[in-house]
């Protein structure tokens, strides 16, 4: 029982870890929001398998509900490539 | 993309390697078998109607935590989050109030499906907040639960629909001012019934204490309310979801107006 | 790999990814010239510290049964109720002091997110270079 959680926990633990670097990387903005917001996800799970569902549920609307939409916002009035 | 992918697979190699050498060496995070002092102290007398004076009765150990153990913390947490929501609005001001006649929304489809699952989210987020002292939820869980759903009718619908249904800036304010009022009274709630009775009483106090003997029920008629936790949570829900739609409606008013005011405004200067 | 080296090594890949993931933000924080991605970076740095936290207060249970969140399901806890939630809880104040950090992180994400707009608005780009030059070639005006 408690090997399935670890092996999610890793798994969760990767994705956050690519989806980070692929982030950061990114020249297109947008991509880059999506690409955190798919970190969001893996870190709402590490919560929820570290036994923290507050955590979870907090995490959850805040980083992938409101944050990409105040980015997506800002993305929208401001140019969507940065220029290297 | 396809060598960007390689670096990250490398990069979680290499983690994975880092990792093995922790667990096989002679570092690695200390991982305890029990529980620290203060978390014992925590989980034995959260819910312990056998010392009632050290008790919080709360079921939910960490909005117990939040709301009774450290709640002044948590009240000047929360007027950070009001400073910051000022501060936006302060850097918007002179704008706010510049909605678009024409709404700029998407299709019916959209909408339609927007109206049902708007409805089931601020649904969703108010039982998050009633239940906050028995299950995992509360004020700050419930409250961003809810300005999800504003955020969904602001993309779906636009702007200017939601100004015509009087969820704009002064709504929002006004509510998120309500919801601060509520928080501060009820954080007052057994200071001003220990006034009114001539007793002894502290700010954020539930349930009684030695040489304070107010304190609200922790049930009502068999019904678990844990006291102040369960307005604490109501009220706070109620701050956070509208200073979201604050600043949700803030961020989105139209670009064309705001440029010119603000460029005339620098050049005032 | 008996599950206890098991156990450890997890919770050893779950802290080298966060430091990890710590790091990469700290480079876009500082090295990346857009104030959107510096935003960005700035975010999942401080999602990366929040989780270190609830990393803290995680704990292993004897006999590597699954530990329980912090929540009393049986109310009022009889006492072996209450023995067998001692025995099993995780540690609570890490997960409160996270959840009003991460919605002040918001509001505070927010405010930047006005203040790149309207740096936007004032001086048409988000670039941390162009922008530095524009000030220094006010400054040598004046």
């Amino acid at each position: 029982m408690l090997f399935l959680e670890l092996v999610l926990c890793l798994v969760a633990a990767l994705v956050s870890l690519v989806g980070t670097y692929l982030a950061i990387v990114e020249k297109d903005l947008l991509k880059a929001v999506v690409f955190s917001a798919l970190q969001s996800t893996a870190y709402a799970f590490i919560y929820y398998l570290l036994m923290a569902p507050d955590i979870a549920l907090v995490y959850i609307p805040v980083a992938v509900g409101l944050y990409p939409l105040l980015l997506v916002i800002a993305i929208r009035k401001c140019g969507r490539f940065e220029e290297v | 993309m396809g060598s960007r992918l390689l670096a990250a697979l490398s990069m979680c190699a290499m983690a994975l390697a880092l990792a093995y050498a922790l667990t096989v060496g002679v570092f690695s995070i200390y991982i305890p078998i029990e529980l620290r002092p203060l978390a014992k102290i925590l989980v034995t007398s959260a819910y312990n109607e056998s010392t009632p004076l050290f008790s919080s009765m709360t079921p939910e150990i960490v909005t117990a935590v939040v709301w009774d153990y450290r709640g002044i913390d948590t009240f000047f947490e929360v007027a950070v989050f009001y400073v910051a929501i000022v501060a936006t609005a302060a850097l918007f001001r002179g704008i706010e109030r510049s909605a678009p006649r024409t709404s700029v929304g998407l299709s019916t489809i959209v909408r339609t499906v927007t109206r049902i699952v708007a409805l089931m989210i601020v649904v969703v987020g108010s039982a998050i907040i009633l239940h906050g002292h028995l299950t995992p939820g509360g004020g700050f869980q419930g409250g961003a639960t809810i300005a999800v759903a504003v955020a969904l009718a602001l993309v779906a619908y636009g702007l200017a629909k939601l100004v015509e249904h009087r969820i704009d800036y002064e709504t929002s304010l006004k509510v998120r001012s309500l919801g601060l009022l509520g928080l501060s009274l009820s954080a007052c709630i057994a200071l001003i019934a220990a006034l009114i009775l001539n007793t002894n009483a502290y700010v954020f106090q539930n349930q009684p204490k030695t040489y304070a003997p107010i304190g609200l029920p922790y049930a009502v008629d068999g019904v678990l309310i844990s006291g102040t936790v369960l307005l604490l949570n109501i009220f706070d829900g109620i701050a956070v979801a509208a200073g979201f739609a604050l600043l949700l409606i803030l961020l989105s008013q139209p670009e064309d107006v705001a440029r010119e005011r603000v460029l005339s405004s620098e050049g005032g200067e | 790999m008996d599950l206890e080296t098991f156990a450890k090594f997890v919770i050893n890949v779950v802290a080298v990814v966060l430091v990890l993931n710590a790091a990469i933000a700290l480079y876009g924080l500082l090295a990346r010239p857009n104030l959107l991605k510096k935003i960005i970076a700035l975010t999942i740095f401080s999602d990366s510290i929040n989780s270190f936290a609830i990393l803290i207060g995680f704990r292993l249970v004897k006999g590597f049964e699954n530990p329980v969140p912090p929540v009393i399901t049986s109310v009022p806890p009889s006492e072996s109720y209450a023995r067998w939630f001692l025995a099993k809880s995780v540690d609570p104040l890490p997960q409160a002091l996270v959840l009003t950090a991460i919605v002040i992180n918001l509001a505070v994400t927010a405010f930047l997110v006005a203040l790149a707009i309207q740096i936007y608005r004032v001086s048409g780009t988000l670039d941390a270079r162009t922008l530095a030059y524009e000030k220094a070639r006010r400054g040598e005006e004046r």
